[in-house]
């Protein structure tokens, strides 16, 4: 599904002392099948905007179109392709609400009026692709789940409706490092099985280098930048500048750089800066005994 | 019993519905001095948060017991006493703000202390600038961002004085400048203020900034040192499900294709300075 930001504001509370416009003319556009982190500080609209991706919010200005048809319309064709978006909220173990971890990941395709025997082999499925075993969790009760068994069901029961655009905010906060890892693992495994869009709101670089191509910035509530991952994350200016961080191997390889050292700085992952940092480091070493010898 | 803090054979279990328990802490020992800041680290679910729970007498030990400032937190005399040393900051502001402006805010825990106007006035002062938030003393705390908003949940621990602050993951709901802000602010509370601190986070990279690291595993301490010692164990931090900070990661990756570097380098510059 081709999504179209099209100068797209949006004002809470307009008309009233605490009218605050959170975005402020945002135009993107996202192809089906696209991988997509978007950050920025805090108040910057990130939350905003997928919302209006998900047609939860009206635009005070400007359109968000699915396939072409305005998201937040409440027409037929609106509707249907809402239905191919799947948000999953911060903290969306907060929202759970049936008496067995069954219930609560059905609850979903039940709505989609789907057979019962449908329903089950969704739940089986979902549950497996977040990681949990089908058999053991499903007639556990959430609340007696740890904080990252929650946040699977939370997330199963997002997946169970079989969205074409996923968008996921802030989906690892508060996990363990590797609950982390084996979440990111198991959605981008199923992003290249499906190919569906997948959108990533995420503060963590390390994350979004390894699972997005693109990376759109924003600041109060207009993009700053947008383009291939590598490069935006490789910008440590324009980042701090706007109270984001580096990532810490660019960093760390901008801080040898400065030192003179002949290092490439975009090199975002742990394992690219450690290749790069020992190639410049033999060369500096082949130098320094071709200097001892002349 | 000198030290500040004294865990001896902690157990918690928490009852369920259906008459069984889920076992949170299963025998930990644990000393803290006063002013010492120390990081507790670990999976979900290896008792973190139970363990901070038990030192302000939120909980209660099902087997062992639990000293703070030479007192029994299992004792009901001391429970005053024990809440009044040690104050709590958690994961989210918003379930932690109670008034409607940041000033109120801040009051609330000293005016439960029945403490004179003057008093109050003088320690919601001190509080809100000790974490640099004055300007916003007459705003509502909605209005504020998550960072400002979790610095008047540290401003409104710190103006019932604590001797120690427990901060359950404090900035994990944070922006990079929000975490940076809180980071900054306790810092400075424990090295200005002698505030004891234990920071509990699922950061690495923030326990490797501190003076001590304990790393529990279910319901046991696995590992308790300076960060210098805990990090350069790297498969044994990865067994516990834990991970290394990503400069130290790199370190010893380069340590392994033969680049002279020593143990213990935690920090970019650290690693850049030995290098050059």
């Amino acid at each position: 599904m081709l999504i179209q930001v099209d100068r797209l504001f949006h004002t809470y509370a307009p008309g009233t002392p605490l009218a605050c416009t959170a975005l402020q003319g945002v135009s993107v556009e996202i192809g089906a099948g696209e991988r997509v982190g978007i950050l920025g500080p805090t108040g910057s609209g990130k939350s905003t905007l997928v919302q209006h991706l998900a047609g939860l919010l009206e635009p005070t200005d400007g359109r968000v179109w699915l396939d072409g048809v305005a998201a937040h319309e409440r027409s037929a064709a609106a509707r249907t392709r809402r239905r191919r978006v799947g948000l999953a909220f911060q903290y969306p173990e907060d929202q759970i609400f049936e008496r067995t971890v069954f219930r609560e990941v059905a609850f979903g395709p039940r709505n989609l009026g789907l057979e019962e025997a449908e329903i089950a082999a969704r739940v089986h499925w979902a549950l497996g692709m977040v990681g949990l075993e089908p058999a053991a969790m499903a007639e556990r009760v959430p609340f007696t789940l740890s904080g990252g068994e929650m946040r699977r069901v939370a997330l199963a029961s997002i997946v169970s409706l079989r969205p074409e655009v996923l968008i996921l905010d802030e989906p690892t906060a508060g996990l363990d490092p590797r609950g982390r890892k084996d979440l990111l693992a198991r959605v981008l495994a199923w992003q290249e099985e499906t190919s569906a869009t997948l959108i990533l709101v995420s503060h963590n670089l390390e994350e979004l280098s390894r699972v997005v191509e693109r990376a759109i910035v924003l600041t109060e509530g207009r993009v700053v930048a947008d383009g291939p991952v590598r490069q935006v994350l490789n910008d440590g200016e324009s980042l701090r500048s706007i109270g984001l961080d580096v990532p810490q191997p660019v960093a760390l390889l901008q801080a040898l750089r400065q030192a003179g050292w002949e290092v490439r700085t975009d090199r975002l992952l742990a394992e690219e800066a450690v290749d790069e940092i020992t190639q410049a480091w033999a060369l500096r070493m082949g130098m320094g005994r071709q200097e001892a010898s002349a | 019993m000198t030290a500040f803090i004294e865990i001896q054979g902690l157990e918690h279990a928490y009852p369920l519905a259906d008459g069984g328990q889920i076992v949170a802490l299963r025998g930990v020992d644990l000393t803290v001095e006063r002013g010492e800041f120390v990081a507790l680290v670990g999976p979900n679910g290896s008792g973190k948060s139970t363990l901070a729970r038990h030192l302000n007498g939120l909980l209660m030990p099902t087997a062992g017991q639990v000293w703070v400032d030479g007192l029994l937190t299992s004792d009901p005399h001391n429970l005053w006493a024990v809440r009044q040393r040690v104050g709590m900051v958690f994961q989210n502001p918003e379930n932690q703000l109670v008034a409607s402006t940041v000033e109120e805010d801040v009051a609330f825990g000293p005016e439960n202390l029945a403490l004179p106007r003057r008093e109050i006035r003088r320690r919601v002062d001190e509080a809100l600038d000790a974490v640099g938030i004055t300007e916003y003393r007459t705003h509502p705390p909605q209005m504020l961002s998550g960072g400002q908003k979790q610095l008047v949940a540290v401003a409104g621990a710190l103006a019932t004085r604590p001797t120690c602050i427990v901060f359950d993951e404090p900035t994990s709901m944070l922006d990079p400048l929000g975490r940076r802000q809180i980071l900054a602010t306790i810092r400075r509370l424990n090295a200005e203020e002698s505030i004891t601190v234990l920071l509990i986070t699922q950061s690495m990279d923030e326990a490797a900034s501190v003076g001590r690291v304990v790393a529990m595993h279910e319901g046991h301490i696995a590992m308790d040192g300076p960060p210098g010692d805990i990090f350069e164990q790297g498969k044994r931090l990865r067994s516990l499900g834990l991970d290394l900070p990503a400069t130290v990661e790199i370190a010893h990756r380069l340590r392994d294709r033969g680049l002279p570097l020593p143990g213990g380098v935690l920090t970019a510059e650290a690693l850049v300075s030995t290098l050059c």
